[in-house]
């Protein structure tokens, strides 16, 4: 058989015409004059294709090329190694499957990190989350307000809903924004623009009851093991896709989370003998203000869970915002209404009041409206002290 | 190498000593594939893909009579990644926390001196990743069984980097053009391929002229404004005053002239540039030359820009299809993450995902085809070789690909 091949010997630039000569798994490389060799088969890697040449390299010898043409590759079949093309495994296994092993793999890894940390949320002690929400919220940058009277009437709420009342930290922001958030550590802070925005006692509570959901499933916890996870997972995909796919797993979480305590605030309602109804409405008139949409939506991309703000309108956009539609929310509230209930009001009105009034009241502290709610994060100085 | 061409009329394709065979449907397969292996290794392949990419731009580029071959691999790239990771993001992470601590304790002054050595080492590291990408590039191309390379590690070059940066900058950023053409002239200088040196002797003061004009020209348009207002205010502001409209547009007119013609003139000073680099640069008996003038540079970028323009269409349009036909089915609700369950909800996102991602990562490996090509296609050679004095390189190969040139998105030619 002729086998007529090319040949650089590594050595020199020199192309040279060459026929291989196969003597068992060895073989030699004649010119007219001259012989190369013995070289083992077994020392041959592919190299890629040239034209219409396979080229094969010596592992041992630096440049040492041999370019077989494809008839000629097809007779030494078992003699010359494997062709890589995609990469070691993945020409083992073929394109197809090794998509889908690979698919499978990733998936899992994902479907783990998404999981896990439900499960390892609860195995982080309390002390360390209360020590990381003291790091991360402080005191608010000085805006938390506090009068006896309105301080009270928020205990009292929260005593009613909570019968474990030490576990949270519950205060009220000085900010104008209709808006709560659960932090780690049991911290909730409610801004007072929800306060201003709500027309009864009985709102807030549902709102707090939602956030107290949220701490006793430690849910905050849990996203920020998931943010962590997802971050490693996607560390090798580009940083803007990686940030956005991350986002986007995230939110289905985030809703359920929110389902979840929504779920919880309709039984703590239940059992304290709060009416639903009020909370409803307060949805529906959120609903209805397009303009809180935005804020909520810009406050939900810092990651913090927990809002009673909502999104009415179903639009491609707004499904993937982080809160299930107001209207379904509204809808499981109202349903959970028991006709022969004795409701009673959670606050009287003197305390109401003074729960309203309490930053107007408090002459220490400091007015929210510097800021910035693109990065709510670098306004939360620890460092600031409350001047009280 | 035979034939004798004149640099002023550059040879034909054919004719030319370097060729570019490749065609754009083998170069999809490739891309798709490597775009869906990417996407199944949640990122990982794509150093195995880079290498893939490269070792067909590679093989379908001739010089004289034999195809280059590209011999990096995947493994290499990731180990280099892996590296910059261990090494710099770690380090830097770490150095911020110290930083903050400093000026949280008041010490201003060592948080200052902190932030400049920080400045400085990553002005150095930039310049070590352009020469050791340059390195790696030329240590893993072959032709005719033989590499090119570099026994310099960089080193010198990195500080090389800071100090004629730094020059470059002061007097009022004229003497960057010097600069950029030394540094080009030192780092090929470094380089080899067989037994034979590059020989890099590329003089700035050949595109000094374009520099100027690129320097001067938002003087000379905020020179030009000034007196355009002299002129309109003279004649009288109160016989004719300009309506918000009008002045809407003048002012977008102003902007668009402004970056689109600074632009052309930067692009007018770049290809003078490389010519005059390459033009400088040579292989013992070989002399290098590029022959791309401003406009193939404008059509260059034009069509990049037209791929983006195409990928985001090829978003769009499904995206449309989809909003309609929702809109069309009666009672058709979203799933609903909460409510229904999370699987489901991520069953509906992920294909939308798909849907955005695939076009849009499908430009990046053609933008690199056509660069290359590009870079191929003007790139000329003149002279003679001699087969049996070029002999294997015999300088050392580092195991690791250019991680630091990834991490720093620095061009390595």
């Amino acid at each position: 058989m002729d086998l007529g091949a090319w040949f650089y010997d590594g050595r020199s630039a020199a192309r040279r015409e060459v026929e291989i000569q196969v003597i068992g798994r060895n073989f030699f490389l004649a010119e007219l004059e001259r012989r190369h060799g013995p070289y083992a088969f077994s020392d041959l890697h592919y190299s890629g294709e040239q034209g219409r040449s396979w080229v094969y390299k010596h592992g041992d010898i630096d440049g040492w090329r041999l370019g077989i043409s494809r008839a000629s590759a097809a007779e030494l079949a078992g003699l010359l190694p494997a062709r890589n093309i995609y990469g070691g495994w993945i020409d083992r296994l073929g394109l197809g499957k090794a998509a889908i092993a690979f698919a499978a793999v990733s998936a899992a890894i994902v479907a783990i990190v998404m999981v896990a940390p439900q499960w390892l949320a609860p195995l982080v002690p309390y002390s360390v989350e209360q020590r990381l929400g003291e790091a991360l919220v402080g005191d608010f940058g000085g805006r938390l307000c506090a009068t006896p009277k309105g301080s009270a009437a928020l205990k009292k709420m929260a005593r009613g809903l909570d019968s474990r009342i030490s576990d949270f930290d519950i205060e009220v922001a000085n900010i104008d924004i209709v808006n709560a958030v659960a932090l780690p550590g049991g911290k909730i802070i409610i801004f007072n623009g929800l306060l201003s925005e709500a027309k009864s006692a009985d709102e807030v509570a549902g709102v707090l009851a939602h956030e107290i959901g949220h701490v006793r499933q430690r849910h905050v916890m849990q996203s920020m093991i998931r943010q962590m996870g997802l971050s490693v997972v996607m560390g090798g995909v580009d940083g803007n896709v990686g940030g956005t796919l991350n986002g986007l797993l995230s939110v289905g979480y985030t809703r359920e989370a929110e389902s979840e305590a929504d779920g919880h605030a309709i039984e703590t309602l239940a059992a304290a003998q709060i009416s639903p109804l009020p909370t409803a409405a307060f949805f529906d008139r959120l609903g209805a203000r397009g303009a809180d949409k935005k804020k909520a939506g810009e406050a939900q991309k810092t990651g913090k869970s927990g809002k009673a703000a909502a999104n009415g309108a179903e639009t491609l956009l707004g499904y993937i915002s982080s809160h299930p539609p107001t209207e379904n929310r509204k809808a499981r509230f109202e349903k959970s209404y028991a006709k022969n209930e004795a409701y009673r009001p959670v606050l009287t009105g003197k305390e109401w009041a003074a729960l309203r009034a309490m930053c107007a009241n408090d002459k220490d502290v400091k007015s929210g409206f510097n800021l910035d709610f693109g990065n709510e994060d670098k306004n939360w100085n620890p460092d600031k002290k409350m001047g009280r | 190498m035979e034939g004798h061409f004149d640099r002023e009329t550059p040879p034909t394709p054919q004719d030319s000593a370097f060729e570019f065979n490749g065609n754009w449907a083998a170069f999809g397969k490739i891309a798709l594939t490597n775009l869906l292996l990417t996407i199944v290794t949640l990122g990982i392949y794509r150093f195995w893909a880079t290498a893939r990419e490269r070792r067909y731009l590679w093989s379908e580029t001739r010089f004289i009579d034999d195809r280059l071959e590209w011999t990096g691999t995947g493994m290499e790239l990731l180990i280099g990644f892996v590296m910059v990771l261990l090494l710099l993001v770690l380090p830097l992470f770490v150095i911020q926390f110290v930083q903050q601590a400093l000026l949280l304790q008041g010490q201003t002054a060592a948080a200052g001196g902190l932030t400049l050595l920080l400045f400085l080492a990553i002005f150095y590291i930039t310049g070590l990743a352009q020469f050791r990408g340059l390195r790696y590039r030329l240590s893993r191309t072959y032709w005719h069984g033989i590499r090119g390379g570099s026994d310099d590690q960089g080193v010198g070059y990195g500080w090389s980097y800071i100090w004629k940066n730094f020059v470059g900058y002061m007097v009022f950023g004229l003497m960057i053009p010097w600069s950029l053409m030394t540094l080009w002239n030192e780092r090929w200088n470094k380089m080899s391929f067989g037994p034979h040196k590059f020989d890099a002797i590329g003089d700035h003061s050949d595109t000094f002229k374009r520099y100027l004009l690129f320097y001067l020209l938002p003087v000379l348009l905020f020179a030009g404004g000034i007196i355009f207002g002299i002129i309109v205010a003279a004649s009288g502001g109160n016989a004719a005053p300009i309506g918000p409209a009008q002045s809407f547009g003048l002012a977008l007119a102003f902007v668009l002239f402004f970056y689109l013609g600074l632009g052309l003139v930067a692009l007018f000073f770049y290809a003078k540039f490389f010519r005059v680099a390459i033009d400088g640069l040579s292989l013992q008996k070989l002399d290098f030359g590029f022959s791309a003038k401003t406009k193939d540079w404008f059509i260059l970028l034009l069509g990049d820009a037209g791929l983006w323009l195409l990928a985001a269409l090829f978003v769009a349009l499904p995206l449309a299809v989809a909003a309609v036909s929702v809109g069309l089915i009666n009672n058709f609700k979203l799933p609903d993450a909460g409510a229904t369950p999370t699987e489901v909800y991520l069953a509906f996102l992920i294909p939308m995902i798909f849907i955005i991602i695939v076009p849009f990562s499908l430009v990046g490996p053609f933008i690199r085809y056509r660069h290359w090509k590009f870079f191929i296609t003007y790139l000329q050679c003149y002279g003679e070789i001699n087969l049996d004095e070029l002999t294997q390189s015999e300088t050392e190969i580092s195991k690791h690909g250019e991680g630091l040139l990834d991490a720093f998105d620095v061009g390595a030619i």
